[in-house]
């Protein structure tokens, strides 16, 4: 595991806590810090430390091991597994994400923010970079 | 001037001690069970707690001085003795209320608490200090104990202390066991405030102490208790008579250093932290109003069973997570369950 990682949860956000830690997770993954055979914390450790309900970390470790990023095995924890083969394209699913981005691309320009920059923003996302 | 007498002014001093140097064991952000800026602490904090110091010693000093006058040589009734230590407890519930009052005024300084929590994705070593095999020690002696007993169980002579001649042992391997319950819940299912960095060293290093602390305290149980069983056999008896303090003074001295230790690096261990170092981490991750007179926590939301304890060092159940009633049940029942074993 690369440096030290963190998970973080906003308790006032929108976005439920299962999918906040999740994508904190997919986000370490996407970017090479969590590399296949890392051991994620057991979920009772991670949702001590988080103050939320074991169901919730057991929630979002579901979702990536279902997405094929982790391995859950009972007692041992999940484990970072190798995502080497292309998943089919889940047309839905991507609509769905693309229909967000431009509602928050639509917010971003009503915050005063331009094309360009934020084509300059979601670019460097794209590419592994932070804001 | 009586031996009750001079443990009524220890008591009266200590408790003044204790309540003094309480503010000073939190955590930097925390004054009187209530989260706080660090500035605030330095600055006007600062005089509340001067304040709440001399009410404490005030007090005291009153207690002292009503135990010098109520003392006299001739009394020897139970009356004496009884104004004596209601003197005691009231300067004890004096320091208390003193606390109590100096938390009223810091919570019109409360921050509120923070919407974000951030968790380390590193594991941490939740395992016993020294090992599965170094916290079976305590029942190891014990049980050694118990089949050396049971060798000599015709040459014990009868007496109050042979009732029940295991009695000694059982209790001890009770109490041994809630021991490393209590250590082992308190490494498996307290939070990690700070996520990474010295501040997570020192917090985890802190934890591991208490834990430490409580597997040895199942050692000096395990081991007085065995010398107390094995005393009782001929032969034996004679060979330990006198060499008690062989035991006893490493034990001491040990509780000792590790006491000083605490007080030393205060609550979770953050005093001994560079301040730049302990920036990013804000209270204990628990929120002021679980907090029942700054003393007990009671939070069902809270999966935590342990939280570190804000009033004094180390750390205290979670009156409201289910687990920890069932400890709670335990040291209850384990009173009366030592009484019908000792007696």
């Amino acid at each position: 595991m690369a440096g030290t990682l963190r998970v973080s949860l906003n308790l006032e956000s929108p976005v439920p806590a299962y999918r906040q830690i999740a994508d904190d997770l997919r986000r370490h993954l996407v970017d090479g810090q969590l590399k296949p055979g890392d051991l994620l914390p057991p979920i009772r450790q991670l949702a001590l430390d988080l103050g939320v309900h074991f169901n919730t970390v057991a929630l979002a470790y579901r979702l990536l091991a279902d997405e094929g990023w982790l391995e859950l095995k009972r007692r041992r924890g999940a484990t970072v597994i190798a995502r080497n083969a292309p998943r089919a394209v889940d047309r839905r699913q991507v609509d769905g994400l693309l229909r967000q981005l431009s509602q928050i691309a639509a917010q971003l320009r009503s915050a005063g923010m331009s094309s360009r920059q934020i084509s300059a923003a979601l670019r460097r996302l794209a590419e592994g970079g932070s804001l | 001037m009586t031996s009750g007498f001079w443990a009524l002014m220890l008591v009266v001093t200590a408790n003044a001690l204790l309540f003094h140097l309480i503010p000073r064991l939190s955590r930097p952000d925390i004054l009187f069970g209530v989260t706080v800026s660090e500035a605030y602490v330095a600055g006007v904090g600062r005089t509340l707690v001067s304040r709440y110091r001399m009410t404490v010693w005030a007090g005291a000093a009153a207690a002292l001085a009503i135990l010098l006058l109520l003392q006299s040589p001739q009394d020897d009734s139970g009356r004496g003795a009884m104004l004596m230590t209601g003197v005691m407890t009231g300067s004890i519930v004096f320091a208390h209320v003193a606390w109590q009052l100096a938390r009223q005024k810091a919570r019109a300084h409360a921050l509120p608490p923070s919407d974000v929590r951030v968790a380390s994705l590193v594991t941490r070593d939740t395992s016993l200090p020294g090992g599965a095999l170094f916290a079976a020690g305590p029942f190891a002696i014990l049980l050694a104990t118990a089949l050396l007993r049971y060798a000599y169980l015709d040459e014990v002579p009868d007496g109050p202390d042979t009732a029940n001649p295991f009695g000694q042992l059982v209790f001890g391997a009770v109490f041994v066991a809630m021991m490393l319950t209590m250590a082992v819940t308190l490494a498996r299912r307290s939070r990690q405030i700070a996520a990474d960095g010295p501040a997570a060293s020192a917090e985890q290093r802190f934890r591991r102490v208490n834990i430490l602390g409580l597997v040895l305290a199942a050692y000096a149980a395990a081991i007085l208790l065995s010398a107390v069983t094995v005393k009782s056999i001929p032969g034996f008896g004679d060979t330990l008579s006198g060499r008690g303090w062989f035991v006893l003074v490493p034990l001491m001295l040990l509780n000792f250093g590790v006491t000083v230790w605490m007080l030393r690096v205060g609550q979770g261990g953050l005093r001994a932290v560079a301040p730049a170092a302990r920036r990013e981490v804000h209270g204990d991750a628990t929120p002021d109003h679980a907090w029942i007179f700054g003393m007990y926590y009671v939070n069902p939301r809270d999966p935590a069973m342990w939280v570190e304890n804000r009033f004094g060092l180390g750390y205290t159940l979670n009156f409201g997570n289910w687990r920890a009633w069932l400890l709670i049940v335990a040291m209850m029942l384990f009173p009366m369950f030592a009484g019908r074993l000792l007696f």
